[in-house]
């Protein structure tokens, strides 16, 4: 049986549920024989993106619960793989470079492509080269 | 923990240093005013993010300030990498073995 190709899935956003939503994503790439580099450098991004919208995405409405994340990792016909990390808060407090320290230059040294879009909250679109 | 006079102070922490963690990380990053080094022990340590670098870097920075001399110990390449990828390998002394930062600091005591 050949291993799933596509993971998804969905929890507040609140730190606790960072680490164990990056161990999913491992196991998922680890199911589809990626490599310990390349797997690691996955998962330090998408926990970069995971992390950004723990601290940002909600910051407006502390007192209000936060949100949801959703964490989507696909591989794709071309053999690169697509994770997509979305929110639905708001990124007006975020478009400052300082807001976003050095989880986005992590993000930008291990990804191929990276796009930002901020329509209905934010979805930080990542595409690895295997 | 103590090594030596004057003394090494040494901070160990280890396994996943991550958003989760974020006020532990802070608060283990303390140093006693009679220290004269400090070695980041973070050998053991087996995923970073850049949340625990920050903290990191804020207490290294911090250190500098106060001229104590700091040396980090990281083994594992995740870490490693992570540290290239921030832009940060030349913010902060690293050693993949302990013994050469120990060595490192009592050097820096004695100069």
């Amino acid at each position: 049986m050949s291993p799933a190709s596509e993971l998804r899935l969905c929890c507040p956003a609140q730190s606790r549920y960072v680490a164990p939503a990056r161990h999913a994503l491992a196991s998922f790439l680890e199911a589809l024989r990626f490599d310990r580099e390349f797997r690691e450098d996955v998962t330090t991004a998408a926990g970069e993106a995971m992390a950004n919208v723990v601290e940002h995405a909600y910051a407006r409405g502390r007192k209000t619960p936060s949100g949801h994340l959703e964490l989507r990792a696909k591989l794709l016909s071309d053999g690169k793989l697509s994770v997509d990390v979305v929110d639905d808060g708001s990124f007006i407090e975020r478009r400052r470079p300082a807001d976003r320290g050095f989880g986005l230059r992590i993000i930008r040294a291990v990804a191929g492509q990276l796009r930002i879009e901020t329509e209905d909250g934010t979805r930080i679109r990542m595409t690895f080269n295997p | 923990m103590n090594l030596g006079d004057p003394p090494i102070y040494t901070i160990r922490l280890s396994g996943e240093l991550e958003i989760g963690r974020k006020n532990e990380i802070r608060e283990a990053l303390q140093v006693s005013e009679d220290s004269g080094a400090v070695l980041l022990d973070l050998g053991e340590v087996t995923y970073a993010d850049s949340i625990a670098l920050t903290e990191l870097l804020r207490f290294c920075v911090g250190a500098q300030r106060d001229g104590l001399p700091v040396a980090l110990v990281i083994r594992t390449p995740q870490f490693a990498r992570l540290v290239e990828y921030a832009g940060l390998a030349s913010a902060f002394k690293i050693f993949n073995d302990r013994a050469a930062a120990v060595e490192y600091l009592a050097e820096c005591l004695r100069r």
